[in-house]
């Protein structure tokens, strides 16, 4: 018999019990939708998170302040003389590598605005922030060097602030808010960028570093004005390595930091962070996985005790079959292509019923999700798999009965 | 044609051997027409076994056109009986999801080699055979759309598909009434005319009057081997 053959009676022998067939397959098909959906969620997440970090450029680096230590004893975060604005000169100008630097110094503040009042991020920072985060004013403009040199009070709000303070379709523009008791001329709104993985990026006011230290922070003049972090452009992708080897060595120059003793601030790369997030997207993966093998094994048990009952109730028809002249092979493979047709059947529908769901999560959900053909290649091949392996044991056991034996059954 | 040598067939249950025949000898001829017949526990259904290559036996010789099958494995048995043996049984043993057409077709589809018909063959050689049997109008009803009788021509066509040169039919008439056993005996008579090896396995002295020679069995021997007077 030809193996379409089979294909056609292993189907007419399914359809002939579709209400036992369905309910077998039930097993794969939850199976193969659930691994399509949430490896599609996953796929989603990552490649959302990547598109979150590259959309900032893999050549930022950020720098914090870390801890100091006095022989062995680290006295814990932030307890070193942390990073100053003389830092910021001196990465500005000694390393070749780098691009823009960028101070900034964040504090929440009270802020007011003709009876509305809001508590939010103020950000001291520098016109290069713009570049360097790719976040830009949607209407005015940014802060500039004449109003870091003049420490002018002049303010850009973010998007939520303007939700928070002014009226749907107020340009807030031109007006002044109080932060801190002080009134600031509003010269721009920034775009609307959403939530990363870490804050709102919209909650926040940006004023000039420098009329931040004069008017709102204040600065201690024994330790000079510290900084609370500094993003550094490096010159390209390729330069963000030179780039972090530069910083590191002049920092600790300057900090007068000696070996063995380690670093008195942190360096995190845009590198750094998406390694992070493939490792994480593939430890999901790999759960996810192991979940839809256990649902599979599960599924694939399910068809190999319905075959038994099935070689079972048709002994008289294998006995007839091999009166007939059917070999041993024939009603072997009989047995197998039939378990094959209902476990791929079981796998196609939960392809699709699985393609259907990641649609529907995409559409009722704000999560994104993404199907990957591969996932698609690998639950049809599995399911092909599952039918052949778990076919085999009843397609022998059916194989095996003795014609004269099996005629008799009744 | 068909040549037995000292066949015998033991059971071995509980370790308590049952001899089911002793020492058959038995000559067929091509294009007879025979009853073996007997009480039940005669040896009569094992002997139809065996010589419908269903089974083989446990000592002796048997000869099917000049083929010596009696230690041949399984699979070839299976191609034996598939060219040379058409079996008509006593409950029909039609499959009972398919047509009658689909039942017929099921000795060409498991066929091998030079018997093998083509894809374009097998439909109106299936289709031809029941005509010949009379049910040229019923080719696509299923066995319970069709009566005790017709079930029995459309296995008498599955047996006469692949043109085989013996028809093995065992009690063909015992789940029929009179008038429909007439009907199917006649069939028989008629194929027998036309060439074909008839065996009928048989307890019932009328149906056996049919055959041309009658053997009778008896606790696994042969105890009389006679041509009928007709």
């Amino acid at each position: 018999m030809s193996v379409w053959e089979l294909v056609v009676l292993a189907w007419q022998g399914i359809v002939a019990n579709r209400m036992r067939s369905s309910l077998t397959v039930l097993g794969i098909v939850i199976g193969i939708a659930a691994v399509i959906a949430l490896l599609a969620i996953g796929y989603g997440a990552k490649l959302e998170s990547e598109r979150q970090i590259q959309a900032l450029g893999l050549n930022l680096i950020f720098i914090r302040p870390g801890a100091q230590s006095a022989g062995h004893v680290s006295m814990g975060m932030g307890s070193s003389v942390g990073l100053t604005m003389s830092d910021v000169e001196a990465i500005r100008e000694v390393c070749p590598a780098v691009a823009e630097v960028a101070p900034g110094y964040d504090s929440t503040q009270q802020v007011q605005f003709a009876g509305q009042n809001t508590s939010t991020n103020i950000s001291g920072t520098v016109p290069e922030y713009t570049t360097i985060r790719n976040f830009h004013p949607e209407s005015g403009r940014f802060i500039t060097q004449q109003d870091m040199d003049h420490s002018t009070r002049v303010c850009v709000l973010g998007q939520t602030v303007v939700d928070n303070l002014f009226a749907p379709g107020e340009n807030p523009v031109g007006k002044k808010v109080l932060i801190r008791g002080e009134f600031f001329d509003i010269v721009g709104v920034m775009e609307r960028k959403g939530v990363t993985a870490f804050r709102d990026m919209d909650d926040q006011i940006f004023v000039p570093l420098s009329t931040a230290y004069n008017r709102i922070f204040g600065f201690n003049s024994v330790k000079g004005k510290t900084v609370q972090y500094i993003l550094v452009q490096a010159k390209s992708e390729e330069e963000t390595l030179p780039a972090q080897f530069q910083i590191t060595n002049l920092l600790r120059l300057r900090h007068h930091i000696h070996s063995p003793n380690p670093d008195d601030f942190y360096l995190r790369t845009q590198k750094d962070l998406l390694q992070t997030s493939e490792a994480m997207s593939s430890v999901f993966t790999l759960l996810l996985g192991s979940t839809a093998g256990i649902s599979l094994l599960v599924g694939g048990i399910g068809i190999m005790n319905i075959m038994l009952v099935s070689v079972t109730e048709r002994t008289r028809e294998i006995g007839i079959r091999k009166a007939v002249g059917a070999s041993h092979r024939d009603i072997l493979m009989q047995f197998v292509v039939e378990a094959t047709v209902l476990s791929l059947t079981g796998g196609i529908v939960g392809i699709l019923l699985g393609i259907g769901s990641s649609y529907a999560i995409n559409y009722f959900t704000s999560w994104k999700t993404e199907v990957t053909p591969l996932s698609v290649i690998m639950s049809f091949t599995v399911s092909i798999l599952v039918g052949l392996f778990f076919g085999i044991y009843p397609a022998r056991q059916a194989s095996k009965l003795d014609p004269i034996v099996a005629l008799r059954a009744e | 044609m068909i040549e037995l040598k000292e066949v015998s067939r033991v059971y071995d249950l509980d370790a308590t051997p049952v001899h089911a025949l002793r020492g058959i000898d038995l000559k067929v001829m091509s294009g007879e027409y025979i009853a073996i017949m007997g009480t039940s526990g005669s040896g009569k259904s094992t002997l139809m076994h065996i010589l419908g290559c269903l089974d083989r036996p446990s000592s002796g010789k048997y000869s099917l056109n000049g083929e010596q099958v009696q230690n041949y494995s399984q699979d070839e048995l299976a191609a034996i009986r598939n060219k040379t043996i058409g079996f008509v049984f006593q409950q029909f043993n039609l499959l009972p999801r398919m047509t009658a057409l689909d039942n017929v077709m099921l000795p060409l589809i498991y066929a091998r080699g030079s018997v093998r018909a083509s894809k374009e063959e097998q439909l109106p050689r299936a289709q031809n055979a029941l005509r010949l049997v009379g049910l040229g109008d019923r080719m696509n009803h299923r066995p319970n759309q069709l009566s005790g009788g017709q079930q029995q021509r459309v296995s008498i066509a599955r047996a006469l598909v692949n043109n085989p040169k013996i028809l093995l039919a065992d009690e063909p008439t015992g789940a029929l009434d009179s008038q429909t056993s007439k009907e199917i005996m006649t069939l028989l008579e008629e194929l027998f005319t036309q060439g074909i090896t008839v065996i009928l396995v048989t307890h019932d002295n009328d149906i056996a009057s049919y055959a041309r020679r009658v053997v009778r069995l008896k606790d696994g021997v042969i105890i009389s081997d006679s041509l009928n007077n007709r």
